[in-house]
């Protein structure tokens, strides 16, 4: 799950932050000529330098591997069911509702009223997919559902005072 | 000079003062939205969200105006600020806060802070036309001295260095001037903050104006996806700007700390350069899910914001760091708070680089782990700067000594700061939306550990806050004691 990848990530980096912060804070005590250690710091700064533009570069080149923008190729006689979703203060009214696991669905969504945002939560609450729904605009979420169940929709931009009652359900099966 | 040095001051305490005051307050606002959350408190769904617009704005309002003293203090060292201007952007802040109370509380105003066009027009009747005018022509009057605050601030780096790119140091970048010439870090930093908040204010007012033309006129309508753009081009850079200015302070005073210089050189230079031009456009990573923005657009906004964390990393935290090692550093809270502030702002970073990853956000955006990422450089990192500074004053004015209170509240603050930011980013890896005034029972628990984390941030701010204030009344009476000596002389 991407959430739990970010997650590692994230706290794999901000303990590193913790270790080297500490460890400074730890050396500070100590008195030395800066010099010295200005001419040292900076060879390392060089390696440190590449090392995070290097990883920051691979990093880039996987992430941006694939999209949620770009739309998925169909099979032949594989055409994806295309569902017309537009959000308004404070629901959705959607062409469709009911899905089958492994159909590949395009939700194009819009907005009546105002922005709104489209994410999708499987029965554990996760969430899976999101677009923003704009009014005068049509952004899409393209997915296939993998597994069976009831997923709900939740709006994910603040819509209003009733925003957070501003969620349905879609089935798979 | 002192007599200058005093009135210069009376007006940065005067930021700071009220900068420390709305932060308390707002941070209350914060805890009680979370208790909220966490199914502890019974708090209406429309008073909650007059919370949370109230709390954004408050919070962004009132770190940008006591950041904004901080570059004013260290900035007025290099060059000849207009006090004129400076007391006007504070009469206009004070003017800006009522209104947008007015409207927020009196008339139940709630848009959030981001008020994304038509929004403010189209409450579903939860609030009316006053209340939406009052909130938007109080920001577009905040703004407006903010505004005034930078061009007087270009005006006069323009005045000392020729130009602003001058003030980033160009000139020594391309080789015309030596290093030893260069403008210093407080200089470098203001340039940068006077262009990236003149355009974002301008970005500001005219989405104001534009909301306000509509909601007096919904007829008039605009682009909604042109909106969007302005509203995230004003609010990431405006908000950003905050630790920029801060950051005058930890260039300013770790290097008095350790006796070590922190020279501007030429790859510092450059850094800053990068940072100008980076938070001016990677805004766009906050629409990465607006799949009908061109593509390139959202691809560069990940790569930039990649790119964006690469001045601070190898840069300014890397000299921070460098400064501090061995140095036999005296250790107060006003060090400790500077150099967590640099802690906050890194630590904070990870996270939000994580976010700008087009894959991420597609389940992450808008959950929890936004405000999760933006609490720790906000607070632990802008804020630790601001707070570092508001000690470093006392010391440096008033020779006031701390006490084991203060230093209890630097601990309680550090470590409540990480504990509401990685409530929040728990929350957030969870799939909890942000901005939510109610949380189904399994997103409830990391609601409520953030409140009471809260609890003990708003006392340990109380603390810095009372500290400050014992600073100014010290420095009233030594001051009117030092008017009366004069008037006897003369």
């Amino acid at each position: 799950m991407v959430q739990t990848v970010a997650w590692i990530v994230s706290l794999f980096f901000m303990l590193m932050v913790v270790a080297v912060f500490s460890f400074v804070a730890w050396k500070s005590k100590e008195k030395r000529e800066y010099e010295p250690i200005k001419k040292k710091w900076y060879k390392a700064r060089t390696f440190y330098g590449i090392t995070l533009v290097s990883l920051m570069l691979i990093i880039t080149i996987y992430t941006l591997r694939e999209l949620p923008y770009n739309q998925p190729v169909y099979g032949a006689g594989n055409d994806p069911t295309i569902v017309d979703v537009e959000a308004l203060q404070f629901g959705w009214n959607m062409s469709q509702t009911k899905f089958l696991v492994g159909e590949p669905v395009e939700f194009h969504v819009t907005s009546k009223d105002v922005n709104h945002g489209f994410g999708i939560y499987d029965e554990e609450m996760n969430m899976i997919a999101q677009t923003q729904a704009m009014p005068d605009y049509t952004n899409k979420v393209y997915i296939t559902f993998d597994e069976p169940g009831t997923y709900e929709i939740l709006c994910l931009e603040y819509c209003g005072t009733a925003h957070h009652l501003m969620k349905t359900k879609i089935e798979v099966k | 000079m002192e007599t200058t040095m005093k009135s210069r001051s009376n007006l940065v305490v005067s930021y700071i003062t009220v900068g420390g005051i709305v932060i308390i307050v707002m941070m209350i606002f914060g805890i009680l939205m979370l208790l909220a959350q966490g199914g502890v408190l019974d708090l209406p769904a429309t008073s909650f969200y007059q919370f949370l617009t109230i709390h954004g704005t408050g919070m962004v309002g009132a770190a940008a105006l006591a950041a904004a003293g901080v570059m004013w203090y260290f900035l007025s060292h290099y060059v000849d600020l207009s006090k004129k201007v400076m007391s006007i952007n504070l009469v206009l802040f004070l003017v800006g806060v009522v209104m947008v109370i007015i409207g927020v509380f009196s008339f139940k105003y709630a848009s959030s802070w981001t008020f994304l066009y038509p929004l403010p027009a189209l409450s579903a009747s939860a609030w009316g036309t006053v209340g939406a005018l009052l909130y938007l022509f109080g920001m577009l009057i905040l703004g407006i001295g903010f505004l005034l605050f930078y061009l007087d601030s270009g005006r006069a780096i323009i005045k000392k260095y020729g130009s602003l790119a001058k003030g980033l140091g160009w000139d020594v970048i391309s080789g015309k001037k030596s290093e030893k010439d260069a403008p210093s870090g407080a200089v470098v930093a203001s340039t940068m903050v006077t262009i990236v908040n003149i355009t974002a204010l301008t970005a500001g007012a005219t989405v104001l104006i534009m909301n306000i033309i509509n909601v007096i006129n919904p007829s008039i309508t605009f682009d909604p996806l042109l909106a969007k753009n302005l509203t995230y081009a004003f609010g990431h850079i405006f908000a950003n700007s905050i630790i920029y200015m801060g950051v005058i302070a930890v260039y300013e005073i770790l290097p008095r700390y350790t006796n070590r210089p922190w020279k501007s050189s030429k790859a510092f230079l450059i850094a800053w350069t990068m940072s100008t031009v980076f938070t001016l456009i990677i805004y766009t990573h906050h629409l990465l899910m607006d799949s009908v923005m061109p593509n390139w657009m959202l691809i560069m906004g990940q790569i930039l914001s990649y790119a964006n964390g690469l001045p601070v990393l190898v840069v300014t935290a890397y000299g921070a760091l460098m400064i501090v090692y061995k140095s036999g550093i005296k250790w107060d809270i006003a060090s400790g708070l500077i150099y967590m502030s640099m802690f906050g702002w890194i630590v904070g970073v990870v996270p939000a680089i994580v976010d700008a990853t087009i894959v991420v956000n597609h389940v992450m955006h808008n959950t929890k782990w936004v405000p999760g990422h933006f609490h720790m450089y906000m607070a632990l990192g802008a804020c630790a700067m601001i707070f570092g500074f508001m000690y470093f004053l006392a010391k440096e004015d008033s020779n006031m000594k701390t006490n084991m209170l203060d230093k209890i509240a630097f601990i309680a603050f550090t470590l409540s700061i990480v504990g509401l930011s990685g409530s929040f980013l728990v929350s957030g890896a969870l799939s909890t939306p942000r901005r939510w005034a109610t949380h189904i029972p399994e997103w409830m628990a990391p609601a409520v550990f953030g409140a009471v984390a809260g609890v003990f941030a708003v006392l340990s701010v109380t603390v810095f806050v009372i500290h400050f204030v014992r600073y100014i009344n010290k420095r009233n009476k030594v001051g009117a004691k030092e008017d009366f000596k004069d008037k006897k002389l003369a």
